[in-house]
């Protein structure tokens, strides 16, 4: 097997585009060698991937197997490469879906197989690279360069209104990250003025957050609304949604489930990666508008997806409320909120792609998504009702499947943060079982028509791709422990570079309640209590049975205070 | 009176080394009118085509070997800038002329003064590009655009054509008329001695505050004068009528070179000229350059031409290229935009080979025209879009870094709010560019395609090629910025 490296991981991100060079090549009626051809090379970028996955230091939270070029030195700019445990999952993440979406397009897509695949290749290459870059130049450089396969993609191969849900997208994404540029060349320049150098490296931009910190109230409120629309708009959050529904519906089966699994996870990656560190103290200043939008997107998405008609805009609109679920466990700012807003991506990006495959196999069959025009499909379709229940399970959080550990996770560290914004993301919650059971059961019970009756199960290939997620779902669902393992260590950093102290004080409360458990009860501080829900933390050093709570109390207690209770 | 004759023969030959190419232009295209129009038969015009694109090869070595200095009683100055500029007008004039061989065959209208003529304008610009005087200035821009009038209205049995030669000599007859009641009014204002505009920067520093409106007035009706001239807003209604009825090569010239000259004699103006009293131009120009972005954008937005639409294009891009102009830093501003200009001149006239070639098949004009282009020729259509996608701004093609670099710049110099104007009408303009790209891939194709010249298709290849990697070669592209500079 090969060994994970800069290298292997250059060669896995831009396997792809130079697989689509060489299908350039090929003459546009062989079908067959688009199809395959594409499915080999994703295939084949995928298993580069899994290398990652086993060579991950999981105990280092600092960028690995980084590289660095240099490319426009006047400028700063280099070709910086590497990834942490945060970019890692959702690098592997998308080398995953990747062959999903080809194979669930052989049947789906009829017309103009060559540009397909080639735009499809082009695609994953610019999203690869999103999750690998650690310069900020080379970072907008892929964000950008996107939009335009995935424009291609809903224009050419979508539903009745392709062209204005196309240019919706384009539009919109193109004016929120034109605003985050601005942002970025405005933090360039503080960081000359104070550094003297020009440098686009995402650490030395992560470096500038203090410096941030100290500009004036305006300024750091319009750069970090700068970031929060370029991003927000990607997730996306309420009221920059408007886009999604469109996109989602007009756009190709392929074409949704990418959207769903990897271009909408851009969004979160952007708040994680950028937002957070960059501005931690701007951030907080509008942590009430953030968290009051994440919960709006919550509820709103969760209703609207209850009266939709066709079940494409249904899941649509059920991402709305998942991601409006993911930002409000990031905006939580504490390990387990972030933790899981990241888990939940990552389920959004199996369960979601889950729905829309099955979306796209009674599109296919039926030509028609209406949900009235479906009913008791479990009888003709077994398999694929099997499969749809497992992924409408896994979409509400049910126990053994993967969306329970999100959402539990998620509201773990809501409830610490802002417990009443818990309660309402929990209601969001039951709005979503409601929807997405209503919907399941619409289409798959009830008296089965002349038409449905007739209606093939999945085949082979179509089981093939199911078959992947399904496992994903699982295994997720019952042994999470090895992806929260790969973020540990980064989301520790982040904690600890939005809210200063943090851990410190978390780990001076556990101390302080094991120091009360093991037979000092009357001379425990009463603050040990205070603090004490999250002391299940792994992180924390829990063997400290000699240190008595007197002692520990000076050495740790000063700098524990700061911004301990967030 | 000899001692006075000959100071004069000295001052000249001690300064005609500086305007080489210049000579050398207007005597080849005195010698093309004649007796070299006796050389070829009518049949065999489109001869001069190649001799013509020899010429400006010959000029452009000549404008690398011209060394620098300052002459003709510091009318004239050759400098990093001069030369930077000098070299973006001979290669738009090269493009020019050469997707021009095609087209005037389908038209039968070859002659040689149209490539004279193309050659007197050049040597217009070329001037112009380094004039330090006012009057220089003012001949320079005189000499450019009377020889674009007649080129504008060239196909003259043309009524569109004729129209917007009328259209564009009036209004650029009275904007010069605007320009040379400026330049009157400072030299009045500096106290009649000198139109240098390097001794008028001191001059004008110096004046009492009594005469302040009249400098305030006199660096305005300047800043009106050029903005005719680069069809900057308010002052570009002449520019889509020409860009439409003009002969589409020409469009393609008019788009790319003298928009470089008048560029380069913008900052040279008010880099050096009006330096010192900045606060009296720096405003207007910012309304300028932020209403060009505005209405340039939009109005491109409903146009079925694609001429007219490339016309409002580049009425945006003018503004965003006088951010640069605005620039605190002449230096950085000069560089900022001509690294701009060279990559606008790339990728415009590959659009306009794009829309030439379709001429020559007689459409091309309207937007529906490019419809099914991505079936017919894929080729072609793929490098429109690199082309468009270009224009837009969307990275990894140069035309991002162009912007990039510009808006770099702006924000560094503190015009945030300009420069998030200009970033916000660039995704406008993505709208509109993006409406022809889905024309060429979205609908279905009428007609058959025909194969096209070898001009084109290297033009086309070449320029595609550029915007695909120019970004890949950004160090370079900054070298070479990095040899303008402003004296």
């Amino acid at each position: 097997m090969f060994t994970a490296n800069t290298t292997l991981m250059l060669v896995a991100t831009f396997l792809p585009v130079l697989g689509a060079l060489v299908l350039l090549l090929v003459p546009k009626d062989q079908r067959r060698v688009f199809e395959i051809g594409s499915l080999l090379i994703m295939i084949a970028s995928l298993l580069l991937s899994l290398p990652f996955w086993f060579g991950y230091d999981r105990a280092s939270d600092a960028v690995q197997w980084a590289g660095a070029w240099s490319w426009i030195p006047a400028l700063g700019v280099k070709f910086s490469v590497g990834m942490d445990g945060i970019s890692l999952l959702l690098w592997l993440l998308t080398t995953f879906i990747g062959p999903i979406a080809i194979a669930c397009s052989f049947s789906a897509i009829l017309e103009r197989h060559k540009e397909y695949y080639i735009w499809m290749l082009v695609l994953q290459t610019a999203m690869l690279g999103v999750f690998i870059t650690q310069d900020m130049f080379l970072f907008y450089l892929f964000w950008e360069v996107m939009l335009v396969p995935m424009y291609f993609l809903i224009a050419i191969w979508g539903g009745p209104q392709k062209l204005y849900a196309a240019i919706k997208l384009f539009l919109y994404t193109l004016a929120g990250s034109v605003l985050m540029l601005v942002a970025l060349l405005a933090i360039y320049f503080l960081q000359h003025q104070t550094t003297g150098v020009y440098d686009f490296s995402l650490a030395s931009f992560q470096a500038m957050a203090p410096v941030i910190a100290q500009q004036s109230k305006s300024y750091q409120t319009l750069m970090a609304l700068a970031f929060f629309v370029g991003f927000a708009i990607k997730v996306p959050m309420f009221p920059f949604h408007t886009w999604l529904p469109d996109a989602h519906v007009q756009a190709p089966t392929a074409g949704s489930v990418i959207l769903a699994a990897i271009l909408l996870k851009m969004g979160t990656y952007g708040f994680v990666r950028f937002l957070l560190p960059i501005m931690p103290t701007a951030t907080k200043e509008l942590l009430p508008w953030f968290i009051g939008l994440s919960l709006i997107g919550i509820i709103y998405g969760a209703l609207v997806a209850m009266i939709q008609k066709d079940m494409k805009k249904l899941v649509a609109y059920s991402s709305v409320s998942h991601l409006g679920l993911c930002m409000l466990g990031l905006f939580a700012l504490n390990p387990y909120g972030i933790k899981g807003g990241l888990f939940q991506m990552i389920n959004h990006g199996i369960s979601t792609s889950g729905l829309f495959l099955a979306v796209g196999i009674v599109y296919e069959r039926r030509h028609t998504r209406m949900i009235a025009d479906f009913g008791g499909l479990s009888k003709s379709m077994p398999i694929f009702a099997t499969i749809f229940m497992i992924m409408t399970m896994s979409s509400i959080g049910l126990p053994l499947l993967n969306g329970f550990i999100g959402e539990g996770v998620i509201l773990m560290g809501s409830f610490q943060a802002f417990p009443w914004a818990a309660v309402v993301a929990t209601l969001g919650i039951i709005l979503g079982a409601a929807y997405m059971l209503w919907m399941f059961q619409r289409v798959m019970f009830g008296p089965i028509t002349e038409v449905n009756e007739k209606m093939e199960d999945l085949n082979l290939r179509e089981i093939l791709y199911f078959a992947p997620l399904v496992v994903a779902a699982f295994w997720i669902g019952l042994y999470p422990g090895p992806i929260m393992a790969v973020m540990d260590a980064p989301v520790r950093k982040l904690v600890e570079q939005v809210n200063p102290g943090f851990h410190a004080a978390q780990d001076l409360a556990v101390k302080q309640a094991i120091a009360a458990k093991i037979g000092m009860q009357g001379m425990a501080a009463p603050a040990a209590h205070h603090n004490a829900a999250p002391a299940g933390h792994e992180a924390a050093p829990a063997g400290h049975e000699g240190h008595a709570a007197p002692h520990a109390e000076p050495a740790h207690g000063a700098p524990a205070h700061g911004g301990g209770h967030q | 009176m000899t001692g006075f004759s000959q100071g004069l023969l000295d001052a000249l030959l001690r300064d005609t080394h500086l305007i080489l190419p210049q000579l050398f232009l207007m005597t080849v295209a005195t010698l093309m009118l004649w007796p070299g129009d006796l050389m070829f038969s009518r049949a065999e015009k489109h001869k001069w085509a190649p001799i013509t694109l020899l010429v400006l090869a010959i000029t452009a070595v000549l404008v690398t070997r011209t060394t620098e200095g300052e002459g003709f009683s510091r009318m004239f100055r050759m400098d990093g800038l001069t030369r930077g500029f000098q070299m973006l007008c001979v290669l738009g004039c090269a493009g020019a002329v050469a997707l021009s061989v095609r087209l005037l065959d389908s038209l039968k209208q070859q002659t040689v003064e149209y490539y004279a003529l193309i050659l007197f304008s050049l040597s217009g610009m070329l001037f112009l590009c380094g004039a330090s005087d006012l009057i220089s200035i003012y001949f320079s821009v005189e000499l450019m655009a009377i020889c674009i009038y007649i080129l504008v209205a060239y196909l003259r049995d043309r009524a569109t054509s004729v129209e917007a030669g009328m259209k564009y000599f009036l209004l650029g007859a009275f904007s010069s008329g605007i320009l040379v009641y400026g330049i009157s009014l400072l030299y009045g204002a500096a106290g009649g001695t000198t139109t240098n505009l390097a001794d008028l920067n001191q001059a004008l520093a110096l004046t009492p505050k009594s005469s302040s409106l009249l400098v305030f007035s006199g660096v305005l009706m300047v800043l009106v004068g050029m903005g005719f001239k680069v069809a900057a807003v308010p002052f570009h209604m002449w520019s889509p009528d020409a860009y439409e009825g003009a002969p589409t090569p020409i469009t393609t010239l008019m788009a790319t070179a003298p928009k470089a000259a008048g560029l380069a004699a913008i900052l040279r103006v008010f880099g050096t000229g009006f330096h010192g009293v900045s606060s009296d131009w720096v405003l207007p120009l910012s309304y300028i350059a932020g209403a060009s972005m505005i209405l340039g954008n939009i109005a491109a937005v409903n146009q079925q031409s694609m001429k007219r639409l490339l016309a409002y294009s580049s009425i945006a891009h003018v503004g965003y290229m006088l951010l640069g102009v605005l620039s605190g830093d002449p230096q950085a501003g000069a560089q900022a935009v001509w690294l701009y200009m060279a990559i606008y001149i790339v990728m415009n006239t590959g659009a306009f080979a794009v829309v030439i070639y379709l001429q020559g098949q007689g459409e091309g004009e309207r937007i529906e025209d490019f419809k099914g282009l991505g079936r017919k020729r894929p080729v072609l259509a793929f490098a429109m879009m690199v082309f468009l996608l270009s224009l837009a701004g969307i990275p990894p093609l140069v035309g991002f870094f162009g912007k990039f670099y510009l808006f770099k710049l702006a924000i560094e110099q503190g015009y945030v709010t300009l420069t998030v104007l200009a970033l916000l009408t660039s995704a406008v303009s993505a709208y509109y560019y993006l409406g022809v790209v889905s024309q060429m891939y979205f609908r279905e194709p009428e007609g058959e395609a025909i194969p096209m010249g070898a001009v084109s298709v290297f033009i086309v290849t070449l320029a595609c090629v550029l915007v695909l990697v120019g970004t890949a070669f950004g160090p370079w592209l900054l070298d070479w910025a990095g040899k303008i500079f402003l004296a």
